[in-house]
């Protein structure tokens, strides 16, 4: 009943017919919800729940366009079956989450909920939509708890867990021969799980935390702790920021001049869709993720090669989240051959999925995250560039799960 | 902490301080003079930044850059004052709350419209892109002192302005007796409009200024106006002079606050706000 | 009967026995239910706002504290994995936000218009911040509340919470008492002389009266109303947030009051209910729904200035 998309035209046709279809949808729904009967050739209802408005709103974009890319790319996979995006705009903002997440269950139908970009989000996500119907995939909130004591046989993600990018780090730093160090990062959940999961290897090895600085978020004035770390002279920094922060951060590092002194380790997001803005403050920062635009395998060149012809911009690590959940959906309706009605069916073919993702082949854990290699990045001349892995296969440990 | 870092955090405190002067001063020129609470003060701040990367990226000149903002923010406070905000005199603040409210929705939107969603960031311009080494370890930005030094070149000729001039008479005058200068033969609408104009200005300015040391990102001005008015009700609604003196209250309490206390470091800038108004309910420079 | 005014009759009329109706038709679809619940718990928040606003003068910009301090407190006292009575518990919540507006409306209250905006914007920010930063209280990302509350009175159990439809008709039913609580204060001995204190407080004071002391009681009963509110928001979805407590709470909520017709108490349920309307209708529309609404709201700050209610009333005064 909302929008109806021919596979082959994603994204732009929908916006004429939005608001006159969501005016008649308002006023009919509860009429044509009634209505709607289960038949193979009813359209697959994907909802998107994803900020495209306020800080967020660049990553929500990037993750749609990927996700439709994937859909879009795999369309003759689907054994007849039409997707039916229903976009929902989070704002970021986890207190109408709850509510948002409701109505693409229980007023939309949706077969399938992608989102959020935000960890507070996922929490309101995940606390109504767990053991529901929906399959929920998260294609970037990182927060622990999604995979660990709040994992459900119905969330996946295809992102990653605060804790897998930061905790090779610390095995880094001592590589390096880094003994103290400073952390820092906002003082939200996600923030303070990267920096625990760095203190955790960096403690096993014999490091020794100097000093955690928690930033109140989202201030970014952060000329203060920066002449904190200096009084503090340690070894080496290790700091989670993304986004506007992590601009702001970097170039504030360099300019009060401990770049070249005080080495930067982070977890990847620091330099991840920000190097443009930070330019050569950013140069010779050290971090870990599991992906890098420049990685050299195929997979890789193929997506960024089709994402720049369909959108007119490179891609990025949110698009390739968003992809991946596009190719982790269009399997599971493959190998089901279109029917998805049986959702245990549904989540088994899920569970034994090995997506061939850009950022290489993975599968997932018993508590629904990848299980992926970290790649260690060190920023030169502009360029995230690989320098080698940080860790293989990386497993999140998921603390807490037990339903699965 | 030694002597060096806590000199080296003063100048922190200071020269964060000048810069929320800097954006205050629209503000609290505008209310004193017009009586008028602009909300969407923020929003100008915001504004003036996205208007300075999008010139600066043109022009390749961030001088350049920063002159045409400054003019089209002059220019939108104009246009805004001439539309809307001349309706205003005359009705309570709740509804001066409720429009520039609205305004922060509509410029929020249009920023998203017109420049997109992505962080963006100005470099600092080549002549003053250096370093001055403090300690051996910490060197400061020439920028951060060149904006330092600027905002109190602005504040200095804010004081001249208003204390040395015809037209800073005239906003004195206007401040304490509307109906009287208007008898005078002076055409009050007209003064209106050049003191929002110049207040939008100032915000815009304070917006160019911070471009290369802040991040642009949707949402920047709403979280600098808080900061703004705390800012100005220290000050006293109104009074530049109190603006000056709470603004750089403001910059070092928070910046030690940030270090010493890091646990409840943004409350600290409102308990000070609270405990001032205890004392001293108008403000400290309340005229 | 409270209802003197004969639009506010002719509102009750028909907007309850429509609100008791609704569900019927909606049945199938538990999300219009759990929004319209959604308008109904912040129809009583905006209510209290209105009263404060629009019939003792008192402008607050920091309103939103105590619809998010509402959620947190229940957070903070009750057990986490044990059922406990709604009622004993609206007892405690409303009595410490009503202590905690005490102490509150003592230092705001020595202020008066613009200042008062801000002194009251800045205390809610305080408070924003502590839940942010704070350890214990889930930061910002917010906290769950694990276990709903039983409403059985005397043995009696009337309501599941867990069930929407019950929880609407909950919602429904304390939104029905809050407007009557208002009525009777507004009809009142002490709602006259409030009446008063707004219009002139100097003369007020003149006739022997505290005009600071009507002023607290009023600002009291507001916050206490505003943190029921948010204590029923907390539970709808058990989850409370530190963003129930910006700026932008507030701000909406003074629009919602303004949109409904300041000052008139039932026009805080047409307010809130339009607003909400249009902002899911716009929000559909385009990812930029936050332009037509910023619109929407210049132009009724401009030409709308007597809201709904307001403009009800005309129409049935001119219909006479």
């Amino acid at each position: 009943m909302v929008v109806q998309l021919n596979n082959k035209n994603p994204g732009k046709t929908m916006n004429h017919y939005k608001p006159l279809v969501t005016a008649a949808a308002v006023l009919l729904a509860s009429v044509l919800s009634s209505a709607a009967a289960v038949a193979k050739e009813d359209p697959i209802r994907v909802g998107i729940m994803l900020p495209f408005s306020g800080v967020y709103a660049a990553l929500g974009d990037a993750g749609r366009n990927g996700l439709k890319l994937a859909l879009e790319q795999n369309a003759d996979k689907l054994h007849g079956r039409t997707i039916e995006y229903i976009e929902m705009d989070t704002e970021a903002r986890p207190d109408r989450a709850p509510e948002i997440a409701t109505a693409l269950m229980s007023q939309k139908d949706a077969d399938f909920i992608v989102g959020p970009v935000h960890s507070g989000v996922a929490m309101g996500m995940l606390k109504v939509l767990r053991n529901k119907k929906p399959i929920m995939i998260i294609p970037n909130a990182g927060a622990n708890v999604a995979t660990g004591p709040w994992c459900a046989p119905n969330v996946f993600r295809t992102s990653f867990s605060a804790w897998q990018p930061s905790y090779p780090m610390g095995q880094v730093a001592l590589d390096k021969g880094y003994k103290k160090v400073v952390t820092m990062s906002w003082n939200y959940s996600f923030g303070k799980e990267s920096l625990d999961a760095f203190e955790e290897s960096f403690s096993k090895g014999g490091g020794k935390v100097l000093k955690k600085i928690l930033v109140p978020f989202p201030k970014t004035e952060f000329q203060s702790y920066i002449t904190e770390i200096a009084a503090l002279k340690p070894d080496a920094v290790f700091v989670f920021f993304a986004g506007g922060g992590a601009v702001k951060f970097v170039k504030d590092y360099n300019a009060m001049g401990l770049s070249g002194k005080i080495p930067l380790l982070g977890s990847g997001f620091l330099t991840e869709g920000t190097l443009a803005a930070q330019g050569n403050a950013a140069e010779g920062i050290v971090t870990g993720l599991h992906y890098a635009d420049e990685l050299d395998i195929p997979a890789n060149h193929r997506f960024r090669a089709a994402y720049a012809a369909e959108f007119g911009k490179d891609a990025d690590l949110y698009g390739v989240q968003g992809f991946d959940t596009g190719l982790l959906i269009a399997q599971a309706v493959d190998k089901l051959n279109g029917n998805i009605s049986d959702r245990d069916a549904l989540i088994q073919v899920m569970e034994d999925a090995v997506i061939p993702s850009p950022r290489g082949e993975f599968h997932f854990s018993k508590a629904h995250n990848p299980i992926q290699t970290i790649y260690l990045r060190t920023v030169e001349n502009g360029v995230n560039k690989v320098t080698g892995i940080a860790a293989e296969a990386l497993e999140d440990p998921a603390r807490g799960c037990r339903s699965n | 902490m030694d002597f060096a870092i806590f000199l080296v955090q003063l100048l922190n405190g200071l020269q964060y301080g000048l810069l929320l002067f800097l954006i205050a001063s629209g503000l609290t020129l505008v209310f004193g003079v017009m009586g008028i609470l602009n909300l969407a003060h923020g929003s100008m701040y915001m504004v003036g930044a996205y208007l300075a990367w999008y010139f600066t990226l043109h022009t390749d000149s961030f001088l350049l850059g920063a002159l045409l903002s400054a003019v089209i923010a002059l220019a939108l406070g104009i246009v805004i004052e001439k539309t809307l905000i001349c309706r205003l005199y005359k009705r309570n603040h709740l509804d001066q709350v409720l429009l520039t409210i609205g305004m922060i929705f509509v410029f929020n939107a249009l920023q998203s419209l017109l420049w997109g969603n992505d962080s963006l960031g100005v470099d600092v311009p080549e002549l003053l892109s250096g370093s001055i080494q403090l300690t051996e370890l910490v060197a400061y930005p020439v920028y951060r002192l060149f904006v330092a030094v600027l905002c109190l070149v602005l504040a200095a000729g804010l004081y001249l302005l208003i204390n040395r001039t015809r037209l800073g008479m005239l906003i004195r005058a206007g401040e304490s007796n509307r109906e009287m200068v208007e008898c005078l033969g002076i055409d009050i609408n007209r003064l209106y409009t050049i003191v929002f104009g110049a207040g939008v200005m100032l915000a815009a300015l304070a917006g160019v200024i911070s471009a290369p040391i802040a991040s642009i990102v949707p949402g920047m001005g709403e979280h600098v106006l808080i900061t703004c008015f705390v800012v100005v009700v220290i000050g006293g609604m109104g009074s530049i002079k109190g603006a000056f003196v709470a603004a750089l209250m403001v910059g070092i309490v928070d910046t030690f606050a940030s270090v010493l206390f890091p646990a409840v470091s943004s409350m600290v800038v409102y308990i000070l706000m609270a405990v001032i108004l205890l004392i001293k309910p108008q403000g400290l420079f309340s005229n | 009967m409270i209802f003197t005014n004969k639009t506010e009759q002719l509102f009750v009329w028909i907007f309850f026995p429509l609100a008791l109706l609704l569900p019927l038709f909606l049945e199938q679809n538990v999300f219009y239910i759990n929004k319209l619940t959604t308008v109904l718990i912040f129809a009583i928040f905006v209510m209290s706002l209105d009263y404060l606003v629009g019939r003792c003068g008192l402008i607050t910009l920091g309103h939103s504290m105590f619809y998010g301090l509402g959620g947190y407190l229940f957070f903070m006292i009750a057990p986490e994995y044990e059922a406990v009575n709604f009622w004993v518990y609206t007892f405690y919540i409303c009595v410490i936000a009503a202590v905690i507006a005490l102490l509150v409306g003592v230092i705001v209250l020595r202020t008066s218009g613009i200042y008062m905006i801000m002194i009251t914007l800045a205390i809610a920010q305080m408070c924003f911040y502590f839940f942010s930063d704070s350890i214990h209280f889930g930061g910002n990302d917010g906290l769950f509340i694990l276990m709903k509350p039983d409403t059985s009175l005397f043995g009696l159990a009337f309501f599941d919470l867990d069930n929407p439809i019950h929880f609407y008709y909950f919602c429904l039913l304390s939104l029905f008492n809050c407007l009557a609580f208002w009525k009777l204060v507004l009809a009142s001995r002490f709602g006259r002389i409030m009446d008063a204190v707004k219009n002139n407080p100097d003369r007020t004071t003149a006739l022997g009266y505290n005009v600071f002391l009507f002023r607290l009681i009023s600002y009291v009963m507001a916050s206490a109303l505003a943190s029921y509110a948010g204590y029923l928001f907390a539970l709808q979805y058990g989850y409370v947030n530190p963003s129930m407590m910006s700026w932008q709470t507030s701000g909406s909520a003074l629009v919602m009051s303004i949109l409904g017709g300041m000052g008139s108490i039932y026009g805080a349920i047409l307010g809130t209910a339009v607003y909400s309307g249009l902002h899911y209708i716009f929000e559909h529309m385009t990812e930029h729904w936050l332009l037509p609404m910023g619109l929407m709201i210049i132009a009724m700050v401009m030409v709308f200035k007597s809201g709904i209610a307001g403009f009800i009333e005309n129409w049935v005064e001119r219909r006479k």
